[in-house]
């Protein structure tokens, strides 16, 4: 566990330095945010409107933390550069050290959001106070139970992420799958809650990753109830469990081919 | 004629120095600190049609900024130079049309193309028409035996051909002269031969003007009868080739190994390298002594293997490097 | 000059060949790209079908019209990125000196630069484009009017893609803010500018060149409109001047450079 947390440290160290192009990334967030924001003051004619059980203030901030989650922990290292690693070779040399290459990635990927993410937060919360206005029955002290909540969602996400990357070992270019997840992300679970689908569908989207990935945390946030947590929380074990199985079933494999064909 | 002509030529870089740590960036970022390094100071030579000219120092020596100035890509920021009669900074594409380039590993080809279509491409950038272009890659391909695989993909080519074609691709619109940024760099012995004798060949049969900055003591050795070596910005030795080896070269190394161990001779004009054993090196300045009666001073009889050669180019250079960095 | 021209043209258009066919060699890779750009693109149905369920008007705009706006946006942005995909990567170029091989070229910098790599995946966006166009709002004469547009777009995305990125002529770290403003210009230009008032307005039409590349085509789109078209082209053709003009500023400066950090 040690070495993980060298790992670990280095890459923070060594990421502080890109904080300019943190910040500048927040720009792209802002502008992002201020659309929805304008779009759903377009929305809701009345103040007190509420839209598939949300108010105007639950629904810009639940899109402001599923945003923020993706904004705070956006990085190449388990997508692109993973993929690369595969496809050009660079794998056999990261294999043989004496650590589990998909447990080294995701600990460096850990380390790039762990600095990105808290800034991403406390922008996010800026803008939601300054602009937004303060959530309705939002209570501090839930915050204790909602963000390991939403640590296990990035940390799913990033499972299901790498597996992705590690169809490379059979696919010339696994990016065009990346972007499917992604977008499958983005319109069901983060740009809107699940609730205002056609209730026929939302069954469905619970069984997905989505719903423990970025409905449930935004969700936890906004409409915290230990029913939902509990529920969240458990559904998100399941997915940890199925993420990694299928992540250590694919590397297994991919590295079994890797040694029979050559790299 | 003068086909390259510069006078003074001068360029300095501001480069930010950055203190090490995290502290050290983030004063960077509010109070920069600017170093001006001359890399280019006061540089004056000619070069007249046909010369095949080495321009060698070490790293950092301002090689490769010279032959950007010379071809446009920077301007200088004192002094003059002039290629084929043109201001390079001034008249970039004109002169463009007259020079060819090849920049050590930065590579220009297109890899999935075969080189025909390559050449027909930089055919099209140079504004040759489709007859004109033909005709060239004929003649080159000719010249330069690529006709085996001049419809094979660049991929597919070795590295030794594949930048042959590079080299000839940069031929394509008959340069008067060519310029070559470290043509060499990273590639295998033999390789490198297949290229010098390309260049070689270009010199002599299309009495292309070759202008060579390199690291590559075998590249200076085989292609060039004029070298200029750079240090720190500056010219410090401007010469035939012939003229450097006969000066620097007035020295030979003798090695001797002997049946059994033996004092070495001792003579004014001897220095005594190395004695191990039965094995005597010693450096002869043929300037105090002739070599015969160096060896005159050998007993004949006991000599089980005897070897005479030149100090090799490339000490004789670190040897210039050094005595100009001392004279500073 | 007309020969200069034409053969200028010749070689951006050889470019931009090779580098489709050089896309091309893998064919799977090549169409798995293009199709999954379309299918990327398509996702966004969802939100809109969602968004117009619980209002019928948003922004003015209907369902059809967000489609358009949808697929102009993809189309320009698309187009761009197939013919001038380089003006995109602009600051790498220029931090590692890259525009050195284009320098000792008799032909124009700027063109062979920027035209000197493509993107698979724009290809998706632009047959994205048309394909709305023809599902769902079809007509001869919009279709006319949205391959004009398509150019017009596709001059004024290059152009601003051109401006951000030359400012790293002048600042090193200028790279991730061009970035970021490509990415604001992408979010705006897929969503009704009715929603937007005020300050944000004057951006989206003065600051970030979304108005004249997307929404004021869509307005004359939907209601044919003369000066407004003269508008957009001259908007157009006044970005690219200003643009240019920027791009060889700054090229003057890589040439008598204090960018040499990393070029030595």
């Amino acid at each position: 566990m040690k070495k993980y947390a060298v790992i670990y440290r280095s890459v923070l160290m060594e990421n502080l330095q890109y904080a300019v192009n943190i910040a500048f990334g927040f720009i792209s967030y802002f502008i992002f945010i201020f659309v929805f924001i304008c779009l759903w003051n377009y929305m809701y004619a009345s103040p007190g409107e509420l839209i598939a059980g949300y108010t105007k203030e639950q629904m810009i901030w639940y899109v402001m933390i599923t945003e923020g989650m993706w904004f705070g922990t956006r990085s190449a290292t388990v997508t692109r550069q993973a993929a690369t690693d595969i496809r050009n070779g660079n794998i056999a040399y990261l294999m043989n050290k004496p650590y589990h290459y998909t447990l080294y990635v995701l600990t460096k990927y850990t380390a790039e959001w762990g600095i990105r993410l808290p800034m991403y937060a406390a922008l996010s919360i800026s803008m939601g106070l300054t602009m937004v206005g303060r959530l309705p029955g939002f209570r501090p002290i839930s915050l204790l139970a909602t963000v390991p909540v939403i640590l296990l969602g990035i940390t799913i996400n990033a499972v299901f992420k790498l597996s992705i990357s590690l169809i490379s070992f059979w696919i010339e270019d696994s990016n065009p799958f990346q972007w499917l997840y992604d977008k499958m992300l983005l319109v069901i679970g983060t740009i809107f809650p699940v609730e205002i689908f056609p209730a026929a569908l939302q069954p469905f989207f619970k069984l997905t990753p989505i719903y423990t990935v970025c409905y449930g945390p935004a969700k936890l946030v906004v409409d915290f109830s230990w029913e939902k947590f509990l529920e969240i929380v458990a559904a998100q074990m399941i997915y940890l469990a199925i993420g990694c199985g299928l992540m250590f079933f694919l590397y297994g494999k991919g590295v079994k081919k890797l040694h029979v064909n050559g790299g | 004629m003068n086909v390259i002509e510069t006078e003074n030529l001068s360029k300095t870089f501001r480069v930010k120095q950055k203190e090490k740590g995290i502290a050290g960036s983030m004063r960077a970022i509010f109070h920069p600190q600017i170093k001006e390094i001359p890399a280019v100071n006061r540089v004056s030579f000619s070069v007249e049609e046909g010369e095949a000219l080495a321009f060698i120092g070490p790293n950092g020596a301002g090689k490769s900024t010279t032959i950007k100035m010379l071809t446009g890509i920077l301007y200088p920021d004192g002094g003059r130079a002039e290629v084929l009669g043109m201001d390079p900074s001034r008249k970039r594409k004109p002169l463009a049309c007259k020079i060819g380039t090849v920049f050590g590993q930065k590579e220009q080809l297109w890899t999935h193309l075969t080189p025909y279509d390559n050449f027909r491409f930089f055919g099209a950038i140079y504004d040759l028409s489709d007859k004109e272009t033909e005709s060239r890659i004929r003649e080159l391909a000719d010249i330069f035996d690529l006709n085996s695989f001049v419809n094979t993909p660049v991929r597919s080519l070795s590295l030794g051909q594949r930048i042959r074609c590079e080299i000839v691709a940069s031929l394509i619109h008959r340069p008067r002269i060519l310029f070559l940024d470290e043509p060499t760099i990273g590639l295998d012995p033999v390789v490198k031969e297949n290229i010098r004798s390309l260049i070689r060949q270009m010199n002599k049969e299309l009495h292309t003007t070759i202008f060579l900055t390199s690291h590559d003591i075998g590249d200076i050795e085989k292609l060039c009868k004029r070298i200029i070596i750079v240090n720190n910005g500056q010219i410090v030795l401007d010469n035939s080739m012939s003229h450097l080896k006969y000066h620097y070269l007035n020295r030979k190394i003798l090695e001797v190994k002997q049946q059994e161990e033996t004092a070495p001779p001792t003579a004014e004009g001897i220095t005594v390298l190395k004695q191990k054993g039965s094995h005597i090196k010693l450096e002869v300045d043929t300037g105090v002594l002739r070599i015969n009666d160096a060896l005159r001073l050998i007993n004949a009889e006991h000599v089980e293997d005897i070897t005479i050669s030149n100090i090799p180019l490339e000490s004789i250079i670190t040897e210039i490097y050094k005595s100009a960095d001392a004279g500073i | 000059m007309l020969t200069a021209v034409k053969n200028q043209l010749r070689v951006c258009g050889l470019s931009v060949r090779y580098n489709i066919m050089r896309e091309m060699l893998n064919r799977v890779t090549f169409l798995t790209n293009i199709g999954f750009m379309i299918l990327n693109n398509a996702t966004f149905i969802v939100q809109w079908i969602i968004l117009f369920h619980l209002k019928e008007d948003i922004g003015g705009y209907h369902m059809s019209d967000v489609m358009l706006l949808w697929g102009l946006a993809a189309s320009s942005y698309g187009l761009s990125r197939i013919l001038f995909a380089r003006a995109f990567a602009l600051p790498g170029l220029i931090i590692n000196g890259k525009l050195d091989a284009y320098l000792v070229q008799p032909k124009n910098v700027l063109l062979s630069v920027i035209t000197s790599a493509t993107n698979t995946s724009a290809i998706g966006d632009l047959i994205y484009g048309y394909l709305i166009v023809c599902l769902f709002c079809f007509s001869v004469s919009r279709l006319l009017l949205f391959t004009l547009f398509t150019i017009t777009g596709t001059v004024i995305v290059t152009a601003f893609a051109l401006l951000m990125g030359s400012l790293t002529f002048w600042f090193v770290r200028a790279d991730a803010f061009g970035d970021n403003m490509i990415n604001c210009l992408i979010s705006f230009s897929t969503y009704p500018d009715g929603i937007f008032q005020g300050t944000a307005r004057f951006l989206l039409y003065n600051i970030i060149p979304v108005g004249m590349a997307i929404y004021q085509p869509i307005h004359i789109m939907i209601e044919f409109d003369v000066r407004s078209l003269l508008t957009v082209l001259g908007y157009t053709i006044l970005l690219s001047a200003i643009a240019i003009l920027v791009f060889y500023r700054g090229l003057r400066r890589y040439s008598s450079s204090n960018l040499m950090e990393v070029r030595q």
